[in-house]
């Protein structure tokens, strides 16, 4: 039960109360399949280049900017169609915008093995 | 641990109109239970760094400010000191304070706020000057952010007199356990486990703060053999290493403790009578963490019956590492069951 929508990326805050960014290079394309965490945007910041990965995992519906254009921190940077839970949206529907988010439900591996003790 | 407990001020208080069960992430559990207290006490206000407009870094609290207003729902300067200090003078003029200060490494500037000012006023005036502030603070690591965006405070926080700790574990608990801090007249730090933001489990929002009163850990899953102890996102770690220990024949227990002050030293007891063996679980330094404490609780109470002492699996005693490095730094499943090994095979000198 899934439906899809759009997502719009807004541009976070880079670092310490920094107010915009230069596009230097978008890396996914309009049209693009795009997974989670994927690189998708170089920007370059008054500190530094930064490359910004993928919010969603989706499709690269629109660029808000060109290369090489200023982007004030909250201003639209690229929109996703994405699908989502039939009926879903609002908070927490979009990702984080400082570090990333945990792969889903993998369980991680073990190598010890336990002896139950005895009775 | 009993005696200074304040029960839920509103407990009687209904469920927000319209409150269903439905599938919410962590996240947005934590915005409901916000939209909860912002409909319900008119004495409330949410504020911190990029609460309002933005929504919050996590989108915690996206749309509060659009729904209750920019007096109510407000962004405030970068300044941690300044957001607890506000919220101190206001709690002082008859609000209800929620400020969130964004990340765990940015509270240590606002300590001297924290222990000098929020934890004692109430002491300090005699009862003229409850604090009932409830400060939210994304916490523990998980998610490869930079420094200062992965630590756990807990133990420094539950080391303060007057100041109450909680740390749920899935949306439900999360919900549940803010509603239930906000209603508290005592100040109390809500550690949100960034890890686990993005679970989706039901929550039912009419369950308001539940019958569970302040200090109640749970068992979330019923063993013989040992008990492993955990908070936030290290619960869910616990409750897959009891999956492994099981394909093996080793039943664990697993308390989620909740609250870390105060801790529930009678729910723990109880499990360790039961299962003669335990674990604590945390992603906070070895040395001088809450582990110490959990086990001091568990041997003062339940001696007697322990097979073994009291294993902690812990983060090193190192600063928190850089993203890469998590995988080494955090409790892996392996360690887990390594300490849940010792304890099993554990003999007295």
């Amino acid at each position: 039960m899934t439906e899809t929508t759009e997502r719009t990326f807004t541009l976070p805050d880079l670092g310490e109360g920094l107010v915009e960014a230069t596009v230097l290079e978008w890396l996914a394309a309009p049209g693009d399949a795009i997974e989670r965490n994927a690189p998708l945007v170089e920007l370059e910041t008054t500190k530094s280049a930064v490359e910004i990965p993928s919010p969603h995992g989706g499709t690269v519906a629109r660029l808000h900017a060109a290369e090489g254009e200023v982007v004030q921190v909250g201003a639209p940077l690229v929109t996703f169609v994405v699908e989502v839970p039939a009926g879903e949206g609002g908070a927490g529907a979009q990702s984080g915008i400082v570090g990333r988010v945990p792969t889903e439900e993998e369980p991680p591996r073990r190598r010890v093995r336990l002896r139950p003790p005895e009775e | 641990m009993t005696g200074t407990m304040t029960e839920a001020a509103g407990a009687a208080r209904g469920p927000a109109a319209g409150a269903v069960t439905r599938e919410m992430s962590m996240q947005q559990a934590i915005n409901a239970a916000l939209r909860t207290v912002l409909e319900q006490d008119p004495d409330t206000l949410v504020f911190g760094e990029d609460v309002g407009a933005l929504g919050g870094v996590f989108r915690v609290t996206d749309g509060l400010q659009r729904d209750f207003g920019a007096e109510r729902v407000f962004d405030t300067p970068l300044a941690e000191s300044a957001i607890v200090g506000m919220a101190v003078g206001l709690a002082m003029n008859g609000w209800r304070p929620i400020p969130e200060l964004q990340f765990d490494g940015f509270a240590y500037p606002a300590v001297d706020q924290i222990v000098n000012q929020l934890a004692r006023m109430h002491y300090r005036s005699r009862g003229a000057a409850p604090m009932p502030v409830t400060l939210r603070l994304p916490s523990f690591g998980g998610i490869q952010a930079p420094e200062h965006h992965g630590e756990s405070l807990e133990a420094l926080f539950a080391h303060v007199p007057g100041l109450k700790v909680c740390a749920p574990s899935d949306p439900q608990d999360a919900y549940r356990l803010l509603v239930q801090s906000v209603r508290c007249d005592d100040p109390v730090v809500y550690m949100e486990p960034k890890a686990r933001y993005w679970e989706r489990r039901p929550v039912d929002t009419a369950a308001g703060a539940g019958d569970m009163p302040v200090g109640r850990s749970r068992v979330l899953r019923p063993g013989r053999h040992a008990t492993l102890v955990a908070w936030g996102a290290m619960v869910h770690r616990c409750l897959q290493a009891a999956e492994y220990a099981a394909e093996d024949g080793v039943e664990l227990e697993v308390v989620d403790l909740r609250w870390l002050k105060p801790i529930d030293a009678e729910g723990l007891a109880a499990s360790v009578s039961r299962t003669r063996r335990a674990v604590v679980v945390h992603e906070a330094p070895l040395t001088a963490g809450l582990g110490a404490e959990v086990g001091s609780l568990v041997t003062e109470r339940a001696f007697g019956a322990l097979a073994a002492p009291v294993e902690r699996v812990a983060g090193f005693d190192v600063p928190y590492p850089a993203g890469p490095l998590e995988p080494q730094y955090l409790p892996t499943i392996d360690r887990i069951l390594s300490a849940v090994q010792r304890t099993l095979e554990y003999e007295r000198p």
